[in-house]
């Protein structure tokens, strides 16, 4: 079975260093087919190891050599894959293999189609350790590989101002977080005398509650630099400058969800300290409806994605901080099949529009991209919870955990926030695919994807649709390692009124998103317009004011602030200082200098001023000695 | 009144300051190697002096080195004044700079 | 051969150098890899002759020079060394062969393996004398580095870094006096041998006055702020082969010598001082983080970012345990081959363009793509990346410093936010966006006399961040020995309480030969 497990992890790095062999030359095919069927073979390699852990229930771990060892601590490059990990390979290698397919024809006419490929498969292999490590070093290694594959890829068209800035934006804002893991990491360490999860875990339930409470919090601050949780989450809509696929496989599916893995990962530590767990519930149900929010007016497509994404992620971390893990893992699962899914679509319409993303400047596009107008419906529904897709089963599932578990202020926000979900998505869905045609006046001529791209899209299509089936053998099986809590409500009665309530309430949303923007009055907003001009809108569209909050009062003071260390501290303080000391020294010099005037007559009466001082000195000092008892006696009498 | 060892030794000590203001105030060279003169034979009174009050001759005898030094020393510094005074035309002390510092 | 092969080690470069004088200049050059390859030939010889297990010091040569004054040529090279020397030989021999675009190559050959013998003698010295004595010698084919091939304002710089480490290690030759007048006031016989002063046991009030003159003389070298100021200098003015060694070996005597002296032999001081200088540590960090990013000429970020790795160096040794002190070692290492390889990394282009202001370059990533990879695989080991060297010195030396203190720590930790804000900034200045100057348009790709030199850092920095074992362990095994003698000495309670104890013997064998 390792082979298996070390042909999973390894494929993604073979691929990625074959297409890195092509980095600097000229675009050819063959570094985009083969890092694909690499990415394959790692899925059927995942796919066999599922089959094995599903049947046998048995995990593999294993050991392939030391990483670090000094003192008490010893590291190795240990790997599990037990059932939290395999879901997590599966997601993983799934989605990468559709984006990678998909992508051979997304980037077709890109002149960086190698170094992109590398990239990405690189992606996918530093994925792969986060999620297959079994000790917390490891997953700090994964961390940050797929930090630094995200600036690669956030920063893909380095030309571009803004892609270079959001790249560098997201890598220093996941370093912020990445600080609090590296603390969390030291904390289990020390408390704890290792970094492997079983041992650690282990040992937990013998430490004090606040130094466990440390750990959590510490740790889940690394969570929310990954998974883009308020404050930390200006860099997700920003990383939008990427590629799309990158946005579906990184910035939807899998990197973002890290935070949530690490979460559901520690749930023996977080089982331990529900005060922390409660919080994390709370930001999360905050993030969800925040992030709503801004989806509800924004007016680019990939970012009305992203900030789903976000809200999404919020919904995992309610469910997790309620201590519902195994909901989290499945809603993450669910939400990488059909969010990737939609992403790609909005990669066809953007490749169609020529990479316009406006969708006021859409409109009527379903005549043109049947396919992916069904495609991104599908996701769409599955995303607002519409029995029977994916979302129903997932999404509803976070409401009645939040509604049994009795916290039902986050109820209600998770309930309102499904039902701004399905107003955005379908927001976008009508303004793109529906309604009158605004794009021909505007010059543009779009086409439909190549069929390849919609193929590769249809496994996570039915995915979206059946992964709900899925939840009865999910459920046996993650629940080896996670708590095995069921969630029924108490009566039949009031589970059929929630969950009947929140589909009309849903449904509603859509309804009331097709009426709003499929009419025919939709044009381009040029500022104009009432509802433009509020202080809702302004607020919304701003992202609340926080990334110019970040802009003016912690980026521009650091800038100023090197720059006054450098010129008045460095340079005017401390170097000139240490040049103070040495000038003084020359000062001294040039001063003294005088002295020799050369002048005989000045030089003698310099011997005798001399000859005087030392004979006085020597008088006093003599003196001194002798009537050294009575000075002592005089000074004693002075009170020294 | 007899003439003690007291008397002597004032008397070198008033002779020292003389030659020592001499060494300081003076700007002709020539006059500087009387007051050095001066100020050598001031030690010269003492050690006499003090020789005889103690009956040691050593003193005596270290007065002759003083005088033999004091001859040698004028020898050289009256070649070299004469030297000087030949390139210069003078011996004025002030116009003796060129080991200015 | 093997028994006097570090005597070998120190004066072969310097034997080799008197006899490049008579070799015509022509051929120099190869004259000058040859003799690098052979010392770095030996270096490696002296890798895979040394045991492991052993924790004290090995190949160790005794001669006497002033027996009276208990002063001998006494040298021995242990884990914690080893590496150093030969990092020292690796950059000599990569910085001779990829020397390009200098004027008298010849003296500059001649120049560098003196340089070599210096660094490597006091990376072996036992005995404090010889220690001082290539301390300070070291300045010399240095001063000549900045001052013969430099930049502009290199006398002044050359001068500046004269003076202020001399001025420093001159008050380190007054603890080391005092050492061994105290080592004779309390055995009856002088010396200046290591191994015999470890055995002393002082009073804390004399640890505190030695510690802190020793601390003068070592800080300096690092430079640990308030210090620094003459780095920058150095490294602005000086070549790039200059700033390649400077960086990668010279500022490594420092943390060497806290090792080496001021650990073992002031335990109680350490502890004593431990938050003072970690606190000091944390200023280097931070402060010359935000000093680097708001420099506009590119080898004063390197050289600014080197100040900032070199406190989490500090960090990690005043850690006072096994991992901490690991850590620093390791980090040392690492920091010498990836401040190195930046180092050499900004020769390339400097040598291209004959200016390092970042605002002469952008958009270097489509003209020059090897190029832009290489430095950016140095600038992600810089930042920390793991699976990178740098990472598991920094992690050690972190990890070491969080069991003494927690929210210190977590200052310290900033390094790797404030590491990739500079980096980061600077990157993008010069390899993102359009290429926006003519002369920048058709700029050659690193050519393979470079590649000579650049590709093996890479290979080292990949190849140890994800196998450390074969460093870290002889480390190990040494600051095992280190830690252990620490515990053993310490007077103090906070001292015994603070150093860990191992309960490992310590393998004194080697100790007693010096008698």
């Amino acid at each position: 079975m390792e082979l298996f497990l070390y042909t999973a992890l390894f494929a993604p790095l073979v691929g990625s260093l074959f297409a890195a062999m092509f980095g600097a030359r000229p675009k050819t095919k063959i570094a985009g087919i083969v890092p694909s069927i690499m990415l394959g073979v790692s899925l059927i390699s995942s796919t066999i190891l599922l089959v094995l852990v599903l049947t046998t229930g048995h995990t593999v771990h294993v050991e392939m050599m030391t990483w670090m060892a000094t003192g008490d601590l010893y590291i190795p490059f240990g790997f599990v894959v037990d059932q939290v990990s395999v879901t997590m390979m599966m997601v993983v290698t799934l989605v990468s293999t559709v984006v990678h397919v998909y992508a051979i024809g997304y980037m077709d006419h890109d002149a960086g189609f190698n170094r992109f490929f590398a990239w990405l498969s690189a992606f996918v292999f530093s994925m792969m350790i986060l999620v297959m490590s079994d000790n917390f070093a490891g997953l700090f290694i994964g961390w940050e590989g797929v930090g630094l594959c995200s600036w690669g890829l956030i920063g893909f068209w380095y030309k571009k101002e803004s892609a270079t800035w959001a790249a560098n934006e997201a890598f220093i804002m996941n370093r912020i977080a990445d600080l609090g893991m590296l603390i969390g990491i030291f904390l289990v360490y020390w408390n704890t005398g290792t970094l492997q999860y079983d041992g650690a875990f282990a040992a937990m339930p013998g430490l004090d509650t606040a130094t466990l409470t440390w750990i959590g919090i510490f740790l889940f601050v690394g969570a929310m630099g990954k998974s883009a949780q308020f404050p930390l989450h200006t860099w997700l809509a920003d990383a939008m400058e990427g590629p799309t696929p990158v946005s579906a496989l990184i910035h939807a599916a899998t990197m973002v969800t890290a935070g949530v893995y690490l979460v559901v990962r520690s749930n023996e530590l977080y089982a331990l300290i529900p005060n922390v767990g409660l919080f994390i519930a709370s930001l999360g149900a905050f993030v969800a409806i925040f992030a709503a929010t801004m989806a509800l007016v924004n007016r680019d497509i990939k970012r009305v994605i992203a900030y789903s994404t976000l809200s999404q992620l919020g919904y995992m971390f309610a469910a997790a901080g309620l201590g519902a893990y195994w909901v989290a893992l499945f809603h993450l699962m669910a939400h990488a099949f059909f969010k990737a899914l939609l992403f790609l679509g909005g990669g066809n319409v953007m490749h169609a529009m020529n990479d316009e993303l406006d969708p006021f400047k859409m409109g009527g596009l379903g005549k043109t991209m049947k396919g992916t107008m069904i495609l991104m419906t599908l996701a769409s529904v599955a995303l607002a919870g519409i029995f029977p897709l994916a979302g129903f089963f997932s999404k509803d599932l976070i409401l009645e955990v939040a509604f049994i578990d009795h916290h039902f202020i986050i109820y209600t926000v998770l309930l309102l926030t499904a039902g701004l979900t399905a107003f955005y998505s379908f927001r976008i869905i009508a303004l793109i695919f529906h309604g009158e045609d605004r794009h021909t006046a505007l010059g543009f001529h779009p086409h439909e994807a190549y069929k390849f791209m919609l193929w590769a899209m249809a496994p996570l299509a039915v995915l979206a649709v059946i992964a709900g089936a899925l939840k009865g053998s999910y459920f046996e099986m993650v629940t080896y390692v996670l708590p095995a809590t069921e969630y029924h409500v108490h009566s039949a009665t009031t589970y059929w009124i929630m969950t009947i309530g929140t589909q009309l309430f849903v449904i509603g949303a859509i309804y009331f998103a097709y009426k709003k923007y499929m009419s025919k009055d939709i044009k381009v907003p040029d500022g104009t317009s009432k509802m433009e001009n509020s202080f809702a809108y302004k607020l919304l569209i701003n992202q609340y004011y926080i990334p110019y909050f970040y802009e003016e009062y912690l980026v521009k003071p650091y800038r100023e602030l090197s720059t006054l260390c450098w010129t008045h501290i460095d340079q005017k303080v401390v170097d000139a200082s240490v040049d103070g000391i040495a000038k003084a020294f020359y000062a001294t010099g040039e001063n003294t200098r005088a002295m020799q005037s050369g002048n005989l007559s000045t030089m003698l009466k310099w011997m005798v001023a001399g000859t005087v001082a030392l004979l006085s000195l020597a008088v006093v000092f003599g003196l001194a000695a002798k009537y050294s008892g009575e000075i002592k006696l005089f000074l004693s009498g002075l009170g020294v | 009144m007899e003439i003690g060892l007291n008397h002597y030794l004032v008397l070198s000590t008033i002779l020292f300051a003389i030659g020592l203001v001499g060494v300081m105030r003076r700007k002709n060279l020539l006059m500087l190697f009387f007051a050095t003169e001066i100020l050598l034979n001031s030690v010269n009174i003492s050690f006499a002096a003090i020789s005889h009050y103690y009956g040691d001759l050593t003193g005596q005898m270290f007065a002759f080195f003083v005088i033999a030094i004091a001859a040698s020393e004028v020898a050289v510094g009256l070649g070299l004044l004469i030297v000087w005074h030949k390139k210069h035309n003078n011996i004025d002390l002030e116009q003796m700079s060129t080991m200015r510092g | 051969m093997l028994d006097h092969i570090l005597s070998i080690l120190v004066f072969f470069p310097a034997l080799a150098a008197l006899l490049g004088f008579v070799v015509h200049k022509d051929s120099m050059r190869s004259y000058g890899v040859a003799v690098a390859a052979i010392e770095f030939a030996l270096a490696l010889w002296l890798w895979f002759a040394f045991d492991n297990n052993v924790s004290g010091m090995q190949f160790m040569e005794t001669i006497a020079l002033i027996p009276t004054f208990g002063i001998n040529y006494i040298v021995g090279v242990d884990g914690i060394s080893l590496f150093i020397i030969i990092l020292a030989s690796f950059f000599t021999m990569i910085g001779i062969a990829s020397l390009t675009d200098t004027k008298d190559v010849k003296n500059m050959i001649i120049t560098l393996l003196f340089l070599q013998m210096t660094m490597v003698g006091v990376f072996v010295a036992l005995d404090a004398m010889v220690f001082y004595v290539f301390w300070e010698l070291s300045l010399v084919p240095m001063l000549y580095i900045i001052g013969a091939w430099g930049g502009p304002l290199r006398i002044y710089a050359s001068v500046k870094f004269f003076l202020y480490t001399f001025a420093g290690s001159l008050v380190m030759l007054v603890g080391m006096l005092f050492m061994a007048y105290f080592y004779y006031q309390a055995t009856g016989q002088w010396s200046f041998a290591i191994l015999d002063w470890y055995r002393l046991i002082l009073p804390e009030s004399f640890q505190l006055w030695l510690f802190v003159a020793f601390f003068i003389g070592f800080a300096i070298k690092v430079p640990m702020f308030p210090f620094h100021t003459w780095l920058p200098y150095a490294h602005g003015q000086a070549p790039t082969i200059g700033s390649v060694i400077l960086a990668a070996i010279l500022l490594k005597m420092g943390t060497y010598a806290f090792i080496r002296f001021s650990l073992p032999l002031f335990p109680d001081a350490s502890v004593f001082f431990m938050f003072p200088i970690a606190i000091l540590a944390i200023i280097m960090i931070i402060y010359t983080a935000m000093v680097a990013y708001a420099q506009k000429d590119i080898k004063q970020v390197v050289a600014y970012s080197s100040v900032s790795h070199m406190g989490v160096i500090i960090i990690g040794t005043f850690a006072l345990n096994v991992e901490g002190i690991s850590g620093s070692i390791f980090l040392m290492i690492a920091h010498g081959v990836v401040s190195g390889a930046l180092f050499l990394l900004v020769g390339v282009i400097y040598d291209r363009r004959h200016t390092k202001l970042m605002s002469e370059f952008g958009g270097l990533a489509s003209v020059m793509p090897r190029f832009a990879t290489i430095f950016g695989i140095m600038m992600m080991a810089s930042v920390g990346m793991p699976l990178t060297i740098n990472f598991v010195g920094e992690f050690l030396s972190l990890l070491g410093f969080y069991q003494q203190s927690h929210i210190l720590t977590l200052l310290a930790g900033i390094a790797i936010i404030v590491g990739a804000i500079y980096m980061l900034a600077a990157y993008k200045k010069m390899f993102f966006g359009e290429v926006t100057k003519e002369e920048n348009k058709n700029l050659p790709d690193v050519n393979k006399r470079e590649l000579i030199a650049l590709v093996p850092l890479v290979i080292i920095t990949i190849w140890l961040g994800i196998y450390p074992k074969p460093v870290l362990g002889p480390i190990n095994t040494s600051v095992e020995a280190v830690v252990q003698l620490m515990h053993e000495k310490a007077i103090t309670e906070e001292a015994k309480s603070r150093i860990p104890s191992l309960d490992i013997i310590i393998n004194k064998a080697s100790a007693k030969e010096v008698q």
